[in-house]
């Protein structure tokens, strides 16, 4: 019934889990809506420090704190976000491999980790000075980190939806 | 359930709906929606964005409800942090989801879960207000977080997760 694959991602697409989600009539949108709300959960807490770091909203909270409770709601939304999208990936994964909306939303999203691991690394060491309650002076070094994280998954978002009107175009 | 949606999208076809739905769809604005390949989806980034707002928004007025985080706030603090988000958010995801509605008319209007999403869209907002205005000012005025506040909080949550799961499908009702 399904061909022979010829490389990595036919396997992959073609594996027990990726016909059951390609053939199913629910599968696909069902871990679509999954993915939908992951994704708005990673974007919204993240938006919330990012809005901080520029010093455009929730200056009435320490930075630590914010980051504290956004930051655990932010992970496992992304592990939520990462298990659907892995799931929708593997029902189509030659599709996608070919599609370059998903390959710059894969790029881009390596730029946003890039993003928060220099600036839990090396931003973050001198939070002690600006971590202050009320309208403490943010670094330029925070400010650009949030600037970028914004542009990043607003990216993100756009090439997403970029991809699901382009499936089929390009393969 | 399939069956009770394809008998809405009959009836729904039996209905002045239609006559709406041809008439945008012959306007200079959905033309314009409708030749141009990244509208609809430049729209619903837009949308999505926006529910990213109202959702974290929410989510934080939760975590609040529940002593879960943001403890240094009161819990009208935290309220006057996050609620402007959500009506502004909801302004945005009203005026951009008009524009998907007449860039694609017949498939928004002539659709059973664009209007389950809709009732449930009205249904989240009264909550909302109440949950505002009444739950959360009450509890401020001296009598805590009670059941109701908690109540509101994971209620608006499910209404929001069904109404997002109502906008994915509205891409795959049975027509």
């Amino acid at each position: 019934m399904y061909p022979e694959p010829e490389n990595i991602w036919q396997t992959i697409e073609y594996s027990k889990v990726g016909i059951y989600i390609a053939e199913s009539t629910w599968a696909f949108p069902t871990l679509e809506t999954i993915h939908v709300i992951a994704l708005v959960t990673v974007i919204g807490t993240i938006a919330i420090v990012d809005l901080r770091l520029l010093g455009i909203a929730g200056l009435k909270q320490r930075f630590t704190e914010l980051s504290r409770d956004t930051l655990k709601w932010t992970v496992g939304a992304f592990v939520l976000a990462a298990i659907t999208g892995g799931l929708l990936f593997v029902s189509k994964a030659s599709t996608y491999m070919v599609n370059p909306y998903f390959l710059w939303k894969m790029g881009v999203m390596a730029l946003a980790g890039i993003n928060m691991v220099y600036f839990h690394v090396i931003t973050q060491k001198t939070q002690a000075a600006w971590d202050v309650y009320g309208t403490g002076e943010i670094p330029t070094g925070a400010k650009v980190a949030g600037l970028l994280s914004l542009l990043f998954w607003i990216m993100v978002v756009g090439f997403g939806r970029a991809i699901g009107f382009t499936l089929g175009i390009f393969y | 359930m399939g069956d009770l949606l394809f008998n809405f999208t009959e009836w729904l076809r039996t209905t002045a709906l239609v006559d709406l739905a041809l008439w945008i769809s012959e306007t200079k604005a959905s033309e314009i929606m409708a030749t141009n390949f990244w509208a609809i989806p430049a729209f619903q980034v837009i949308h999505i964005l926006s529910i990213a707002a109202a959702f974290g928004s929410i989510l934080m007025i939760n975590v609040r409800v529940f002593n879960a985080g943001g403890t240094s706030q009161t819990l009208i603090e935290t309220a006057n942090r996050y609620v402007p988000w959500i009506w502004w958010a909801l302004l945005f995801l009203v005026i951009s989801g008009f524009v998907m509605i007449i860039g694609e008319p017949v498939r928004e209007l002539i659709n059973p879960i664009f209007w389950i999403k809709m009732v449930l869209v009205v249904v989240a907002i009264l909550l909302s207000l109440w949950f505002h205005n009444g739950v959360i000012r009450k509890a401020e005025a001296g009598q805590g977080v009670g059941g109701s506040a908690r109540a509101g909080a994971v209620i608006i949550t499910i209404l929001w997760c069904a109404i997002i799961f109502g906008g994915r499908w509205i891409a795959y009702a049975p027509a």
